[in-house]
């Protein structure tokens, strides 16, 4: 089919125009560009109708085989452009599917997976929850065995320490007893009443009684001492004037002169009780009534007692008086 | 007769809307220019091109290498709503390949994703979530989400979206959840969960259900689960007309039932009846987390005493042809029959 040129020199027309741009150029060919159609000179532009209307195109109508002009054959030019446009569909529709299926088995076998790994994750899950539960069980035995333990031996102290103490207390109380009665704070009251108040008195009355002897044997140790002392300077005066007159009648001037000796002397001895015992050798045998009858029977006696013993024991020495 | 002369044509565009598509290897090296150029029809009619061509992993392959993503990320932010709908369409197509998701983490799609959550475009969000959804299904593609921080947004988003897209955002954080829930737990997704399991839409409900169960694994979701008396509800599902719900709302009491509490809760809402009825059931899932959810029940003394009496159920289940349910029977029947 020959094309037709839309530019403006056409060798057909036979003009062209030169402009002051134009280029050198050779001059249009002489010779026909393309070779002779085969159907027919290009002597006047074919006109086309619509492909599919068009009797010139075979489609499939035999008749139009014998009609002239014939354009072309329309089986034989569609089949390569539409193996193009159907190859390029199903590839392109080959591809998609190809793709949503393989989609769909993936999905498939995840789903199937998933199935799998829920169930045996639950598995483990249980397993772990179970495994929690028997220890916190154990765990909580283990708390309540130990308490149990603990509180057994608590109890156990507590018996023991109380048993101790009622040992150690039990020997405490009569020891205790035993020290308060030693340090005296259990005391019978009569006997206390009777210590305290009773034998002091006694003791006291004792010593008063004691005393009165005492005081009596002074006196009389004074009385004694002062008679003597009065019959001494009585003896002594009286010696000095026997001497003067009678100098033998020594041997019993003692024995008669002895009792006025003790009148006088006894007045005159004031404080001489001190020497009693030896001035006492020279005891005085009869005593003057008077002065008896100021002494208490008591003293009587014992001044008798004491003048029995005085006149065996002057007897033994009765010359060494006078040098006294 | 077809002529041997080649026409001085261009060949017709059989598909205007599209970019023309370069032969062999210099297709894609040619459309990624074409993406970062000035004008707006040829970078849509180069995004158009893009999302047939790499429904083929070898040209998702290869984009990535050539670095088409960093000239998505900037279409991402795009004022036409046309290109941005494209582009998500592309990153949709691209997560679904496994090349595609390690490409995403690679080069932190994810963050740069994350900014049409509020799309004004319904469709465009919706290819957001696919995208997120075809990334969470591999482990380090959920992690990444994860660390990324979007949990909490997505679980907001979660009240406020339509349905088809709550679908997507429950599976996304299904995934997610299985890897790591605290934040998840933390942005109160509980409640949430328990208002869809009386939706009543099936599959929002099978996959509040799977949701929940992902969530009851860690310790602190079986608490909150029984915090929120969540459980009535389980068992309520148990007795559902779809099979995938009581499947779900078995696994989800299989885990909630770990804790004491979790099993005093559920014995107190008559769990066991219908958890024996799904016992055979056609669907293996649910066989298995019922036998495993009666397992837990059998712990407590009063679920082990009731149980005593269906044992010959789980005889039954021996002879079961999955495997996992046979050996998942004879533990139970060894709980039951445990004495102190």
């Amino acid at each position: 089919v020959a094309p037709t040129w839309t530019d403006r020199t056409s060798p057909a027309m036979g003009t062209y125009t030169y402009t002051y741009t134009s280029r050198p150029r050779p001059p249009p060919c002489q010779r026909r560009r393309y070779r002779d159609s085969l159907l027919q000179p290009a002597e006047e532009p074919i006109r086309y109708g619509n492909i599919m209307y068009d009797r010139r195109v075979i489609r499939g109508n035999t008749y139009a085989l014998q009609m002239a002009p014939l354009l072309f054959d329309f089986d034989l030019e569609v089949k390569p452009m539409l193996e193009v446009l159907v190859g390029k569909t199903i590839e392109q529709s080959l591809l998609e599917v190809m793709e949503e299926e393989e989609l769909a088995n993936l999905q498939a076998s995840q789903y199937a997976y998933e199935e799998l790994r829920n169930v045996e994750l639950a598995e483990v899950q249980r397993l772990e929850e179970q495994e929690r539960r028997h220890q916190e069980e154990k765990e909580r035995r283990k708390q309540q065995q130990w308490e149990v333990v603990h509180k057994h031996n608590e109890t156990a102290q507590k018996i023991a320490a109380q048993v101790f103490a009622q040992r150690y207390l039990a020997d405490l109380l009569p020891s205790v007893f035993d020290s308060l009665r030693d340090g005296g704070y259990f005391y019978d009251p009569v006997q206390r009443d009777i210590e305290i108040g009773f034998l002091p008195w006694l003791m006291n009355e004792v010593d008063k009684t004691m005393e009165y002897s005492m005081v009596g044997r002074a006196v009389l140790d004074m009385l004694i001492r002062e008679v003597v002392d009065k019959r001494l300077m009585m003896y002594e005066h009286k010696e000095d004037e026997r001497l003067s007159f009678r100098p033998g009648d020594r041997l019993s001037g003692p024995g008669a002169v002895r009792d006025p000796l003790v009148g006088p002397e006894i007045q005159g001895q004031s404080t001489s009780q001190s020497q009693g015992p030896p001035p006492d050798r020279e005891s005085l045998p009869p005593l003057d009534g008077r002065y008896l009858e100021k002494l208490s029977s008591q003293e009587r006696r014992l001044l008798e007692e004491e003048e029995d013993e005085q006149r065996e024991m002057r007897k033994s020495s009765g010359k060494e008086e006078p040098s006294q | 007769m077809a002529s041997a002369q080649i026409s001085m044509y261009l060949p017709p565009d059989v598909n205007p809307s599209q970019a023309a598509i370069a032969y062999g290897c210099r297709a894609l090296p040619k459309l990624n220019k074409e993406l970062q150029s000035e004008d707006l029809l040829t970078r849509q009619k180069a995004l158009m091109a893009l999302c047939d061509l790499v429904h083929d992993p070898e040209h998702v392959y290869v984009a990535i290498d050539i670095g088409c993503l960093e000239s998505l990320k900037a279409l991402l932010k795009d004022t036409n709503d046309m290109v941005r709908l494209k582009t998500t369409e592309v990153l949709y197509i691209m997560a679904t390949h496994n090349v595609g998701r390690e490409g995403f983490l690679k080069y932190d799609v994810i963050h740069a994703l994350s900014y049409l959550l509020h799309d004004p475009q319904a469709a465009c969000r919706e290819n957001l979530h696919l995208a997120y959804k075809h990334l969470a299904q591999v482990p380090s593609g959920a992690q990444g989400i994860v660390n990324s921080g979007l949990i909490p947004a997505l679980v907001w988003k979660l009240q406020r979206e339509e349905e088809n897209i709550q679908e997507l955002l429950l599976d996304t954080l299904a995934a997610c959840l299985m890897e790591d829930a605290t934040e998840a737990l933390d942005s109160r997704l509980v409640p949430f969960l328990k208002e869809k399991l009386l939706s009543a839409n099936n599959n929002i409900r099978s996959k509040a259900a799977r949701t929940l169960v992902a969530i009851s694994i860690p310790l602190e979701g079986k608490k909150q689960i029984w915090q929120y008396d969540v459980i009535p509800i389980l068992v309520h599902l148990l007795k559902d007309k779809v099979k995938e719900v009581q499947a779900n709302a078995a696994g989800a009491l299989m885990y909630a039932t770990v804790t004491t509490e979790g099993k005093y809760a559920a014995l107190d809402a008559e769990a066991i009846t219908p958890l024996l009825g799904l016992l055979f059931s056609p669907l293996s899932k649910a066989r298995l987390n019922a036998i495993k959810a009666l397992t837990m029940l059998a712990e407590a003394p009063e679920g082990r005493r009731f149980l005593q009496a269906h044992v010959p159920n789980f005889r039954a289940l021996e002879k079961d042809d999955n495997e996992a349910v046979r050996r998942a029977a004879l533990v139970a029947i060894k709980v039951v029959e445990w004495k102190p």
